[in-house]
């Protein structure tokens, strides 16, 4: 098969990661890792070459601004957005994992073929609206996070988390193809587009069966976003997680599925207003639901992870708002708002690794102090908390900023109310973590313990969390950069929105 | 140095934030180094804006500069000092070099990041009182929790971290609902210029913008406080470190009545009118609640924490009062408090640290202990009761009488009202008095008494002078504090059309009768006489 150089082009992103996951095995075949560890570091090298190499790849395209394609899938800015965005995502987690695996004392390379797999199959989902390559998406990048949240097998609560989030995964994607299904029997056209135009040219956009077919599709989006009443593996599946696979999880797990389900609910179903309006009425509820479920039950939690995911389906809930004002301004808010959630989420993850917490042992008691013993570590968790709870200066206010603005500027004012309401809610608990890092002295137990064991020593995560940081003020003092520049070109080349 | 001269509105508010971001990169090693270099800072940072502000006489200095865009709303970087705002810049620049003198000694560890967080406090305070665009407000408005939050979690007492986690909350609650109404008005207006939202707000139902002047309201009574909404400041108060209650007190409560003269007014000067009443009712209760809360307190930081609550209830009248007179005195009343509650504060921190103890049954015939002490605590004592030739007088005088002339039917009442809340300060600063500092000395070994044994110190002599000079001087010659807002004032009621105050004539005539007619306050006349003629 002869491809020309703009097929290549579109694929080129897709192949780098996934040639690097094929290759990190082969690298241990005949080399015991638990023992060499220039072995590990060649097989985190190799990861971290082959996301470096897609990255810069995709910033020449996005800086070039050409948008190939290969047949149904297309690498426009919205791909090289999301391919971007995850990829970042994957690098910060490939360097804290390094760090975290240590501290656990199980170091596979494999992880990081899974993660790259993932990786690929992410970008895949964000760039098609063909139905068999967004299901194909789908499940790549799904099976390999099933996998990698048990992935520290010493532990038991590992592989539990990883079989509930596989079995629940597996029913969401089940009702993902039915709704592909049902949507191509009724128009016969596997592309989601076409498939759109020939319901709507056969008058056919209110008959159940497509509606059946996109509330389904719908549960498929849902469920990888973490929104109410398909939250429930979240926190589950985060506790049992490797500290930088949740992080990764909720970032780019919730990104994607975000930009597909735009691509594919305005975008390719945009032509069908009525299925539109419905589904949105739908979101709307369900974005109230996940805002109110999931900050009240963050309140309660004691182990920050299951804070961190509880937050994480919170955020769905504000995502999920920017959908319902349905503006492409409000698309722009929310593109913006996973940048920095981006960065927020994964420094709140890495906190944990840098500061060395393993296993069960991160409950917020654990934390108690850190931030004055480790003070460069504190300051930036008290960023990434502050910006959680969108307190300007940092970013995190901003993003909620441009969805609420959208929101009122579309008569949504009740939901807007409540936005901010539970947006209070949750300053609580990021408070409590700030309370635990700089208000309370430890415990005489935890002092005694942490005079025993040697001193903590993660200096890939804490520079992960540096970075965060980073990004995080720099998306409140350089809003526009990031928010023009970055989000705003995403939509408007790639999906013909905010003209 | 030309950047400076023609911003100096942008450096006065962002040095201190850079300088505090310096500080908290030292060592922690270098704390007495971070602390003398904090207070060296804030101190130039006073001497500049004296230099600056005053330098113009009072007239507006502004810098405006098209910030950002986002989502079609654009922001601007506004910054303004005008007659409004310009003695609360003047008394913030002021209060915190001398707040971080008379606290030197108080704390033990983290100095360096205390002082740090000071200055950036700062930056968010001066900040909030310049910015001249709501978005920008808002920033400062809400990034000024989070230093202050620290500063009472960390270095607070022993219910610090409940304290810290109220004050966050509630004010945050406040602000975010405001932040819908912002949003909405913005929509509206299409950018955050306050004039341009007062036109669009002016355009829509009279019933939408009384919501909005609600929401506007509610985020600006959390902060002042007004009753009910005051329950954060107890607790925060009497928490916070010595340093974090006089800046509280000092500054933080009174963004929240600047916040009303500034925006809340101006933007819905009818739906203000229409909530006139309620308004003064509730300063009213808070003036007379906050009075009897206090006379029942044990500790003395608490009780000065709910004559806080009293007082700012005399600003919120004051300006409910639509009244020229009523709102100078408003105006006044929020520096008189500044000093007054800020200087008591800084007094009680004084005794705290020689006694560990602020309970009033702890002590007893401290007089006899620490003479020059007593004589600096009575004279502001003196002057939070608003004892004629101090500040506290004059304020409160002048808001009676605002309210009492008041166009508004209730004022007479209200004013008589009030004013039993003067007594009533009276009644519990000069019991605490008599309690803690007059009669025989407390020999018990473990009363506070027992152990002071050292007397005001140069130090905190060369805090509290310039306090009690300045409550000699607004009480002898208040002109010099709202003489600059007098034209604002005039100017914002006469576009709120404020209803006309009664005029009362000792004859029937009409005729060149008003001007001596009515009582005018010691050494400022002229308010009160333009008052009438308008």
């Amino acid at each position: 098969m002869n491809l020309t150089p703009s097929q290549w082009a579109a694929l080129l992103p897709l192949i780098i990661p996934a040639l690097g996951a094929c290759l990190i095995p082969l690298m241990a075949l005949d080399k015991d890792q638990a023992t060499a560890k220039w072995i590990r570091a060649a097989m985190y090298g190799t990861a971290l070459l082959a996301v470096g190499a897609s990255f810069w790849y995709l910033t020449n395209l996005w800086n070039t601004g050409g948008q190939p394609s290969f047949f149904q899938l297309r690498m426009d800015r919205l791909a090289q957005f999301t391919g971007i965005f995850v990829l970042v995502a994957a690098a910060l987690a490939i360097l804290q994992s390094w760090d975290h695996f240590h501290q656990e004392g199980w170091v596979k390379g494999e992880t990081l073929s899974l993660l790259l797999f993932s990786v690929t199959g992410m970008i895949l989902f964000a760039s098609t609206t063909h139905f068999v390559a967004l299901f194909l998406g789908l499940e790549l990048f799904s099976i390999p996070l099933y996998a990698m949240v048990g992935t520290v097998r010493a532990r038991t609560e590992s592989s539990e988390g990883g079989m509930k989030y596989f079995l629940t995964g597996a029913v969401a994607s089940s009702c993902f193809l039915m709704g592909g299904v049902l949507i191509y029997g009724m128009s016969g056209s596997l592309d989601l587009s076409a498939a759109a135009f020939t319901i709507k040219a056969q008058g056919l956009a209110l008959d159940p069966l497509v509606l059946v077919g996109a509330a389904l599709l719908l549960v498929g989006f849902l469920f990888k976003v973490s929104a109410a009443p398909f939250h429930q593996w979240t926190p589950d599946a985060y506790e049992a997680s490797p500290h930088p696979v949740a992080g990764f999880m909720s970032v780019a797990t919730k990104g994607v599925a975000l930009i597909a389900l735009l691509r594919v609910f305005p975008g390719s179903f945009g032509p069908l207003g009525a299925v539109g309006v419905k589904m949105q009425a739908v979101v709307a509820v369900l974005a109230m639901v996940t805002l109110v479920l999931g900050n009240l039950t963050a309140l309660v939690q004691s182990n920050v992870k299951r804070m961190l995911a509880y937050s994480s389906i919170s955020h769905a809930g504000y995502l999920l708002l920017g959908l319902v004002a349905g503006t492409p301004a409000a698309y722009h808010g929310m593109l913006f708002y996973l940048v920095i959630y981006l960065a927020m989420n994964m420094g709140a993850f890495g906190l944990l690794t840098a500061f060395g917490l393993v296993g069960e042992k991160t409950t917020f008691d654990d934390l108690r102090g850190l931030g004055w013993k480790r003070p460069a570590m504190g300051v930036a968790g008290a960023i990434f908390m502050l910006s959680l709870a969108g307190i300007p200066p940092m970013g995190g206010f901003y993003g909620k900023y441009m969805i609420f603005r959208e929101l009122v500027g579309t008569g949504h004012v009740g939901m807007a109310i409540l936005g901010v309401l539970a947006s209070l809610v949750s300053a609580y608990y990021y408070l409590r973590l700030l309370v635990a890092l700089f208000l309370q002295a430890p415990s005489a137990e935890a002092e005694r313990l942490a005079s025993d064991r040697p001193a903590v020593h993660a200096p890939l995560a804490g520079a992960t969390v540096l970075v965060c940081a980073v990004i995080v003020l720099a998306g409140g003092f350089l809003q526009t950069f990031l928010a023009d520049g970055f989000a705003r070109r995403a939509l408007v080349d790639g999906l013909g929105l905010l003209r | 140095m030309t950047w400076l001269t023609s911003h100096p509105l942008s450096f006065l508010v962002f040095a201190p934030a850079l300088l505090g971001f310096v500080i908290l990169a030292l060592p922690h090693a270098l704390g007495r180094l971070s602390r003398m270099l904090g207070f060296m800072g804030a101190l130039a940072f006073f001497a500049l804006s004296l230099a600056w502000l005053l330098g113009h006489g009072g007239a507006v200095v502004t810098e405006r500069a098209a910030w950002f865009t986002l989502v079609g709303l654009p922001v601007d970087y506004a910054l303004t000092v005008d007659g409004l705002n310009l003695w609360l810049v003047l008394l913030t620049t002021f209060l915190v070099p001398l707040t971080m003198l008379g606290t030197w000694n108080s704390l033990k560890d983290r100095i360096g990041t205390f002082a740090a967080l000071f200055l950036m406090l700062e930056t968010g305070m001066l900040g909030a009182l310049m910015a001249q665009d709501l978005f920008f407000f808002y920033l400062f408005w809400e990034a000024m929790l989070i230093p202050m939050y620290f500063m009472i979690g960390v270095w607070g007492g022993d219910e610090r971290r409940y304290a810290a986690n109220k004050f966050f909350l509630y004010t945050l609650g406040g602000s975010l609902l405001w932040l819908v109404a912002l949003l909405y008005l913005a929509n509206k207006a299409g950018g955050f210029n306050p004039t341009l939202m007062g036109q669009a707000a002016s355009a829509l139902p009279f019933g939408v913008q009384c919501w909005l002047f609600i929401a506007f309201a509610v985020a600006f009574a959390i902060k002042v406080p007004l009753f009910p909404l005051h329950t954060w400041l107890p607790d925060a108060h009497v928490q916070a470190p010595t340093a974090g209650s006089v800046i509280l007190a000092g500054v933080l409560l009174k963004l929240g009545g600047y916040g009303f003269i500034r925006f809340a007014i101006p933007m819905f000067p009818q739906a203000a009118m229409h909530y006139a009443k309620p308004l003064a009712l509730l300063s009213v209760i808070a003036i007379v609640y906050g009075a009897l809360v206090a006379m029942v307190q044990r500790d003395i930081k608490k009780l000065v924490a709910y004559s806080s609550v009293s007082h700012m209830g005399f600003v919120m009248l004051g300006l409910a009062s639509f009244t020229v007179i009523g709102t100078q005195g408003a105006m006044l009343q929020m520096l008189n408090h500044g000093v007054s509650t800020g200087a008591l504060f800084l007094l009680v921190g004084m005794i705290y640290d020689r006694a560990h103890t602020r309970m009033i049954a702890d002590f007893g015939g401290v007089v006899t202990k620490m003479p020059v002490f007593t004589t600096f605590f009575l004279i502001v004592t003196l002057s939070s009761i608003g004892l004629p030739l101090t500040n506290g007088f004059v304020g409160e005088f002048w808001i009676l009488n605002g309210t009492f002339l008041s166009g508004f039917h209730w004022g007479r009442l209200y004013a008589c009202l009030a004013t039993s809340g003067v007594l009533l300060g009276a009644v519990y600063m000069l019991w605490m008095f008599k309690r803690v500092f007059w009669g025989p000395e407390n020999k018990d070994e473990d009363s506070g008494t027992h152990h002071l044994h050292s007397d005001l110190n140069a130090r905190e002599i060369a805090v509290l002078l310039p306090l009690v000079v300045l409550i000699v001087w607004m009480g002898v010659h208040p002109k010099t504090f709202v003489a600059a807002s007098e034209a604002p004032v005039t100017a914002l009621l006469q576009d709120a059309k404020a209803p006309a105050p009664r005029t009362f004539v000792l004859r029937p005539a009409v005729h060149e009768a008003p001007a001596h007619a009515q009582p005018a306050p010691e050494g400022h006349a002229e308010p009160a006489a333009h008052e009438v003629h308008r």
